[in-house]
C-alpha cells in the first residue's frame, strides 16, 4: 500500500499555535477524568477501605491480566449533572481482558452515594450490557450497590430503559450463551438482589457482600423481627443454606482470584475471522494530530493527514480519490486489523453520498470493519443540490450505514451536526463504540444558523402584524439561543449524557480502535443485506 | 517508493521498500538490506549488512547534511518519480463552495505571497480560506464583503510577478 505524503510544516507558526491549543484541551481532560476516578472523595474513600473492601478500580485492576489495557467507558458520566454528587455516575464499566479474552466489566463504586443508581448510572450500565451483547462478550459485575437512588425513583424504575432492563438484559445475554457472573463484594439490596440471583454463576465475599430483597429496617417494619445483615444475606446464608450464591470467599482478593477461574473455565468460541497482520506504527507522529486540529473549529483540515497518523504505517489504499471528494474512502490496517476509513473532508454532496454508500457495500461484503471519522457540518443545502437529489443520495448512504453488520467504530474528530452524523454513523446508528475528541461538537444545526432560523420566524410573524425588531430585541432572540448550542455542543456535555462513550486524547485513537476491533470479532459477522435504495 | 537524490551534481535513483522495521533499497540493481534506529533526534544508527554506521542528520532549507566517519555528505531529494504524490492541489482562486464572502483581505494592486489569504467565504458553518497560488500583484477582486458566490466562481485575479 501507499503511504500518505503528509504535508505539514511542523514549524509553522499555525501548527505551534494550535499544538499549544490541543495540548490544554487534552490536559483540561485529563484532569477531568482524574478527578472523576476519585469517586466520591478520600473521606469516603478511608470508609471504604476501613470495612476492607477494595475500590472499584482497584477490583477490576486486580481482576484484568496483568500489564493489559482497560478501555473505560463514560469516565465523565454525569459530568456537571445531580450538583456534580455523583463523578463517574458511581460505576465503573469497560472492556478489559481475562485469561487472554475479552470481557465487559461493570462495577459499582460505593464510595458515590453508596453505588445507588442514577439515571445516569443506569443509563451507563445498560449501555455496558449493550456493548457486551452487540460484541458476544462476557459480563463480569462487581456488585457493591444500594440499588435505585431513591430520590430520582421516577427517573430509575418505571421506564423501558430503567432498572428492569438490566436483568432483562442479563436473561437475553444468559440465553445467547453470554456468560453473566456477579460477584458480591458490598450491598446487593431489593432489585439489586436480582444480579446475583440472574447470573449464571455467582461470588460472595464473607462480612460485606449481602444479598436481599428487603434489608434489616424493611423486615422490622414489616414483621418485626431483628436480624443482622450478615444473618439475613450474608455469604454463609447464601453458599451454605440458600444457593443464591455458588462460590465463598473471605475477601474481595479471594472473590477475584474465584472469578478469575471462572472466567478460565468458560470454553468460549473462537473469535471471528480477520486477515490480521503485524500491527506498526504510523510513519508520523500520532501526536502530531494536535497542530493539525484548527484552533478554529471553523477552519477546513485535510483529515488525510489525520488518516496517516492513526494507520498503521500510515498506508492508505484510497477508493474514488478523484470523486466525491469531500468524503475520503479507503482500506488501511490498525493495529494489524484491516479497515475501512470513511473520512469527511468537508460538506457532503450527492456525489461523496453515493461513494460513501458504495464504499460500505464494499467493506460489508468483504466483511472489513468500518471506522468512521466524522467532521460533518451537513449534507450540502440549496436549489440546485435538493434538485439533484441530495436528499435521496443522503438516504443511501444512511441506509447502508444503517445495514451495515459489520462491526462499526465512530470517532467524532470535529463538528457532528444534523443529518451528516446519521450518515457518518453517529449513536443512532449503532457503532459498536463511539469515541469523541475534546475539540468536538456536536448539535442539530451551528448556533449561529439555529439563531438566524429562529430569528427569521420571528421576523415574519410580526411582519404581517406590520411590525419590526429592534436591535436588542434581536439580541434577546439569539443570545440564549448561541449560548445554549455552545453549552449544549460541547463534548463534555454529550459525554456526561452518554451519547459517546467517551472523550479520549487523540493520540489514544488507534489504541482504541485496535482493542475495540479485537473486542468486537467475538461476535460472527452476518451477510450483507441491505434495505432499498432509492435511485 | 522510488526517491531521486542528487549529490554532488549527480542523480541517484533509488527504490526504497519497508518491511517492518527494515529497509531493502535497490540501487543500480543491487540491493541492499537497511535497518535504522535513531538513537536520539538526528543521530542515527544505521546496519547496512554487518556494517554498523553511525551519522547525523542535519535538515537545510532543501537539503540534507549527511555526518558519517567525519566526511560530510550534501544530498538534496528532488521529486518523487516512482509514486504519484498525493497531490495537494496548491489551491485556485475559485471558491471550493456556494456561500458568502465575509472578508476580502486584499486589495487592488497589493502585492501577495504565495499562501497569503485573499478571501474568507462562509458556508454551511465553515470558513474556507481562498489563497494566493502563486506570488503576485492583485489585478482585479471579483467579490466584495456579503456577496453570494457560486461553487466554481473566481475570486480575483492574480498577476504574475514577472521572474527576475
Amino acid at each position: 500500500m501507499d503511504i500518505i505524503e503528509s504535508s505539514i510544516d511542523t514549524k509553522s507558526k499555525e501548527y505551534q499555535q494550535n499544538f499549544t491549543f490541543y495540548e490544554k484541551l487534552v490536559k483540561n481532560l485529563k484532569q477531568h477524568i482524574a478527578a472523576a476516578a476519585q469517586g466520591g472523595g478520600s473521606e469516603k474513600i478511608k470508609l471504604h477501605k476501613s470495612r476492607n473492601k477494595m475500590l472499584a478500580r482497584e477490583r477490576i485492576e486486580t481482576l484484568l491480566d496483568p500489564e493489559t489495557p482497560f478501555i473505560e467507558f463514560n469516565s465523565l458520566a454525569a459530568y456537571n449533572m445531580f450538583d456534580n454528587r455523583a463523578p463517574c455516575a458511581g460505576i465503573v464499566t469497560g472492556i478489559g481482558i481475562i485469561h487472554g479474552r475479552e470481557v465487559v466489566i461493570v462495577a459499582n463504586d460505593a464510595t458515590v452515594t453508596g453505588g445507588t443508581y442514577y439515571p445516569i448510572t443506569v443509563k451507563k450500565h445498560l449501555r455496558a450490557q449493550e456493548i457486551a451483547l452487540k460484541n458476544n462478550l462476557p459480563c463480569i459485575y462487581l456488585v457493591d450497590s444500594g440499588g435505585a437512588f431513591l430520590p430520582m425513583q421516577d427517573e430509575v424504575f418505571p421506564d423501558r430503559e430503567h432498572f428492569g432492563r438490566i436483568f432483562y438484559n442479563q436473561a437475553k445475554m444468559s440465553s445467547l450463551k453470554i456468560p453473566q457472573i456477579a460477584v458480591v463484594m458490598g450491598s446487593c439490596t431489593a432489585g439489586g438482589a436480582y444480579v446475583p440471583a440472574m447470573s449464571d454463576e455467582t461470588v460472595i465475599v464473607k462480612g460485606t457482600g449481602t444479598i436481599f430483597l428487603g434489608g434489616p429496617p424493611l423486615v422490622k417494619a414489616a414483621t418485626g423481627e431483628e436480624v443482622t445483615a450478615e444473618e439475613l444475606g450474608g455469604a454463609d446464608v447464601h453458599c451454605r443454606e440458600s444457593g443464591v450464591s455458588d462460590h465463598f470467599a473471605h475477601d474481595d482478593q479471594e472473590a477475584i482470584r474465584i472469578t478469575r477461574n471462572i472466567v478460565e473455565n468458560l470454553n468460549r468460541p473462537e473469535k471471528t475471522h480477520l486477515d490480521i497482520k503485524k500491527p506498526e506504527e504510523p510513519a508520523y507522529d500520532i501526536k502530531e494530530i494536535y497542530g493539525i486540529i484548527p484552533k478554529d473549529s471553523r477552519r477546513p483540515f485535510d483529515v488525510k493527514e489525520v488518516i496517516a497518523r492513526i494507520v498503521d504505517g500510515s498506508q492508505f489504499h484510497e477508493f474514488k480519490a478523484l470523486y466525491g471528494t469531500t468524503l475520503i474512502c479507503g482500506f488501511a490496517r490498525i493495529m494489524g486489523y484491516p479497515v475501512g476509513i470513511l473520512a469527511n473532508n468537508g460538506v457532503l454532496f450527492s456525489e461523496s453520498a453515493l461513494k460513501g454508500s458504495h464504499f460500505i457495500e464494499l467493506c460489508c461484503q468483504r466483511k472489513i470493519p468500518l471506522v468512521f471519522l466524522q467532521n460533518i457540518t451537513g449534507f450540502m443545502v440549496g436549489r440546485k443540490y435538493e434538485a439533484g437529489g441530495i436528499a435521496k443520495d443522503g438516504a443511501k448512504m444512511v441506509t447502508a450505514v444503517t445495514c451495515a453488520q459489520v462491526p462499526k467504530f465512530t470517532v467524532i474528530i470535529g463538528g457532528s451536526f444534523g443529518a451528516g452524523n446519521y450518515g457518518m454513523c453517529g449513536r443512532a446508528y449503532d457503532p459498536r463504540l463511539l469515541w469523541m475528541w475534546p475539540n468536538a461538537r456536536i448539535s442539530v444545526m451551528g448556533g449561529q444558523q439555529a439563531a438566524n432560523v429562529l430569528l427569521t420566524v420571528k421576523r415574519d410573524q410580526l411582519w404581517r402584524k406590520g411590525k419590526e425588531l429592534t436591535k436588542d430585541e434581536e439580541k434577546a432572540i439569539t443570545d440564549p439561543i448561541l449560548k445554549k448550542y455552545e453549552t449544549e455542543g460541547s463534548p463534555y456535555y454529550s459525554t456526561a449524557r452518554i451519547w459517546d462513550d467517551g472523550v479520549i486524547d487523540p493520540a489514544d485513537t488507534r489504541m482504541v480502535l485496535g482493542l475495540g476491533i479485537s473486542a468486537s470479532i467475538n461476535a460472527s459477522i452476518p451477510d450483507w443485506k441491505p434495505g432499498v435504495f432509492r435511485m | 517508493m522510488f526517491v531521486n537524490y542528487e549529490h554532488e551534481n549527480n542523480v541517484y535513483n533509488i527504490s526504497v521498500e519497508r518491511r517492518d522495521d527494515r529497509y531493502f533499497i535497490v540501487y543500480d540493481n543491487n540491493e541492499y538490506t537497511v535497518s535504522a534506529t535513531e538513537l536520539k533526534p538526528g543521530y542515527l544508527k544505521i546496519t547496512l549488512g554487518d556494517r554498523i554506521i553511525k551519522g547525523i542528520v542535519s535538515e537545510g532549507e532543501q537539503s540534507r547534511f549527511l555526518f558519517i566517519d567525519g566526511n560530510v555528505f550534501k544530498v538534496k531529494k528532488i521529486e518523487l518519480t516512482g509514486k504519484k504524490k498525493a497531490t495537494k492541489k496548491a489551491g485556485d482562486l475559485n471558491s471550493p463552495i456556494s456561500g458568502t464572502v465575509v472578508e476580502v483581505k486584499v486589495k487592488k494592486g497589493m502585492t501577495v505571497k504565495k499562501g497569503d489569504v485573499i478571501m474568507v467565504i462562509e458556508a454551511m458553518k465553515m470558513e474556507y480560506l481562498i489563497r494566493a497560488p502563486y506570488p503576485g500583484k492583485i489585478d482585479n477582486i471579483c467579490f466584495k464583503e456579503k456577496d453570494q458566490i457560486e461553487i466554481g466562481q473566481q475570486t480575483a485575479e492574480i498577476k504574475k510577478e514577472a521572474a527576475r
